[in-house]
């Protein structure tokens, strides 16, 4: 309970927060106009650090729906230096937990009976705690179940969160409010989707039955009976997770076999299914002994549009970065290039996006790719690290990118991370229209 | 269902369906075929049978609470708990009551209302007081004399905070009554329980006394 008491709940008390970080922001321009004054050669970057240190601050303290809006961005616009976006992911949403008579009410209330009527056993205390709700352990029948129990009023909480955290959005990443709302909605839709486990056990089910061909991959059984809009029933998946498993020292075959299976997993999905499991969180996944992996946590799942499946995939082919008219069209259509572009503009970012695909793409120019390579990684971390400095990216009044990135990429950056650690060696199977010819000639 | 019974839920039936008080008790006997007489044998006023309707509330809520297989097993803040979320189930049934009286709490004054809600207010803290006991002996309510008395007072605001944030509570399915429930009850024991307050009262207390 000692924990808890420092995380401030209500929205008043986030609300303070935040003005207390809007003060701090208004203090840190008054610091860099003094200082300019002063020193002429004072520079905007040391406004930037000073910002981003406030707000890292109080977003830390924060938690909740804000935390990952801003974890999100970050990844995704390379904006906040490496170090605080480390800082970010770290943190996790935290709760505190739902007190017993709560969680019995929300069975009574949801499906009429208490859960101890409905299960054989069910442990009171949770287990732990999933993004917005926490998880128990409950047998039936002999079966060892997981059931995650939403906490109250997650989804109204969410508008409120993302409302609040706009203000401070517009001034850190310096984007116009209309291109913000187009992220934001994004983020919104996929944070509300979050909230409805029916939709969950749904995706989680279709998902489950697409995949079960691909070998080494467990799903859990889902339970409709046993759930509700705020209560999920599935099968209790055994396994570790990431760092606990690598703690046992797994062997290289294992580790492949393990890799092995994530890529083929979100391979189908994005090719075939053209819907994602969007949220690779070292916690998501069950590693086992054997080489199997256990997916779990189907909340978020983005459907991947055509149109920007079409462009966005046919940059992973070495092959089209080196049509140059091609390149623009797609840059056009996936508004990394606006047409308010000056002929410099235009230039310099293409050159900047193209250097930025080329990197993030290596793995799909290969038959197979060591992920344990940290060369690569902190190539793209270098990469990342440059993006940050970059200043017409900074001072870009327009958001360069679509909405539909944000949870692409993020689900790019999850995997890669996780086989990074995992130190994988991957044959990184993919469609025949993204293979190079310069692959496919040599078999 | 007794007579008292039958009275009451007549009662709340004719107050919803007019949307106003019956304007003699000897009209509404008469709507119910009873004598007057028979009415006064149980209440003695509709004020006093509205104050019956608030106390029945909450004796069902109590019991209701204390039937679950697993209160005997809950600390004193779950057993709490458990009541509010018992009670709120209870007032859900009987909402468009709950919002009359309110209505109409807002005409009559407060003095009324004190009045309705008395039987209710009794029961209540005599239900506090008996957790407060039970908590001094798990350790959950730090010893503090004289505060201690108040404490079944302030919860009584608790519960009327309760109630009034649920009224005005538009969230679905009033999740958000469920979340203001928790937080009220966590922060009161949280407040209650030994804190640093008392080590540092105790610590006063005792420089106090040792001065030279």
């Amino acid at each position: 309970m000692k924990q808890q008491e420092s995380i401030p709940t209500s929205k008043v008390a986030r609300a303070t927060r935040f003005m207390k970080t809007g003060v701090k922001i208004g203090g840190n321009y008054l610091k860099y106009n003094v200082k300019k004054f002063v020193d002429p050669s004072t520079t905007r970057e040391e406004l930037h650090n000073d910002n981003a240190e406030d707000i890292y601050e109080s977003l830390s303290e924060l938690k909740g729906s804000a935390l990952k809006v801003a974890q999100m961005m970050s990844m995704d616009k390379n904006l906040l230096p490496r170090a605080y976006v480390d800082r970010f992911q770290m943190s996790q949403y935290s709760a505190p937990p739902l007190s017993a008579p709560l969680v019995v009410r929300t069975f009574r209330q949801a499906l009429g009976k208490s859960p101890l009527e409905l299960f054989d056993t069910f442990l009171m205390e949770a287990q732990n705690a999933a993004s917005i709700g926490q998880v128990h352990l409950a047998t039936k029948n002999g079966r060892k179940l997981a059931v995650k129990v939403q906490y109250p009023g997650v989804a109204d909480s969410i508008s409120s969160d993302l409302r609040m955290v706009r203000p401070m959005a517009v001034a850190l990443f310096q984007l116009n409010e209309k291109d913000l709302d187009r992220y934001m909605g994004e983020v919104e839709l996929r944070l509300l989707e979050e909230t409805d486990y029916t939709l969950e056990l749904r995706r989680g089910q279709e998902i489950a039955e697409a995949c079960s061909f691909i070998p080494n991959l467990v799903f859990p059984r889902y339970y409709s009976d046993l759930s509700a809009r705020r209560i999920l029933t599935m099968d209790w998946l055994e396994g570790l997770h990431l760092r606990e498993f690598l703690a046992t020292n797994p062997s290289q075959e294992v580790r492949n076999q393990i890799g092995q299976a994530m890529w083929d997993f979100y391979d189908f999905q994005i090719h075939t299914l053209r819907q994602v499991h969007a949220d690779p969180h070292p916690g998501n996944f069950m590693l086992r002994p054997d080489g199997t992996l256990g997916v779990i946590d189907f909340g978020c799942v983005k459907v991947i549009p055509e149109g920007y499946y079409e462009n966005y995939f046919a940059l992973l082919n070495p092959d089209t970065l080196e049509v140059e008219e091609r390149v623009e069209e797609i840059f056009y259509n996936l508004e990394f290039i606006v047409p308010d572009d000056s002929a410099r503009d235009k230039a310099f970012f293409r050159d900047l996006f193209v250097r930025m695909i080329q990197l993030l793409a290596k793995p799909f120019a290969v038959d197979a790719f060591d992920f344990g390579n940290n060369a690569y990684f902190e190539e793209v971390y270098a990469l990342a690290d440059e993006l940050t400095k970059v200043e017409e990216l900074k001072n870009s009044k327009v958001a360069r990118g679509s909405q539909h990135g944000l949870y692409v990429n993020r689900t790019y950056f999850g995997l890669y991370s996780i086989l990074n650690e995992l130190r994988a060696e991957v044959t990184t199977t993919k469609p025949a229209w993204l293979t190079s010819r310069s692959l496919t000639a040599t078999v | 269902m007794d007579k008292a019974d039958s009275i009451r839920s007549a009662y709340i039936d004719y107050l919803l369906t007019n949307g106003h008080r019956p304007a003699s008790v000897f009209l509404f006997a008469k709507k119910l075929k009873l004598t007057e007489v028979a009415f006064y044998e149980q209440f003695n006023s509709f004020e006093q049978l509205e104050s019956a309707i608030w106390l029945q509330f909450f004796e069902q809520a109590r019991s209701t609470a204390e039937a679950e297989a697993l209160y005997a097993q809950y600390s004193v803040r779950e057993k709490l708990l458990s009541f509010y979320y018992t009670w709120i189930e209870v007032l859900k049934a009987n909402r468009s009551f709950v919002l009359m009286t309110q209505a109409q709490v807002r005409q009559t004054g407060l003095r009324q209302a004190r009045r309705i809600g008395a039987a209710f207010r009794r029961s209540f803290e005599n239900y506090v007081t008996d957790l407060l006991l039970e908590g001094r002996e798990s350790k959950e309510v730090a010893q503090r004399p004289f505060v201690i008395d108040r404490y079944p007072a302030l919860f009584f605001g608790q519960a009327l905070f309760v109630l009034n944030f649920w009224i005005n509570d538009t969230s679905k399915g009033f999740e958000k009554t469920d979340s203001a429930i928790e937080k009220a009850v966590n922060t009161s024991f949280d407040l209650i329980g030994t804190s640093a307050l008392d080590s540092v009262l105790d610590f006063a207390k005792f420089i106090y006394q040792n001065r030279p």
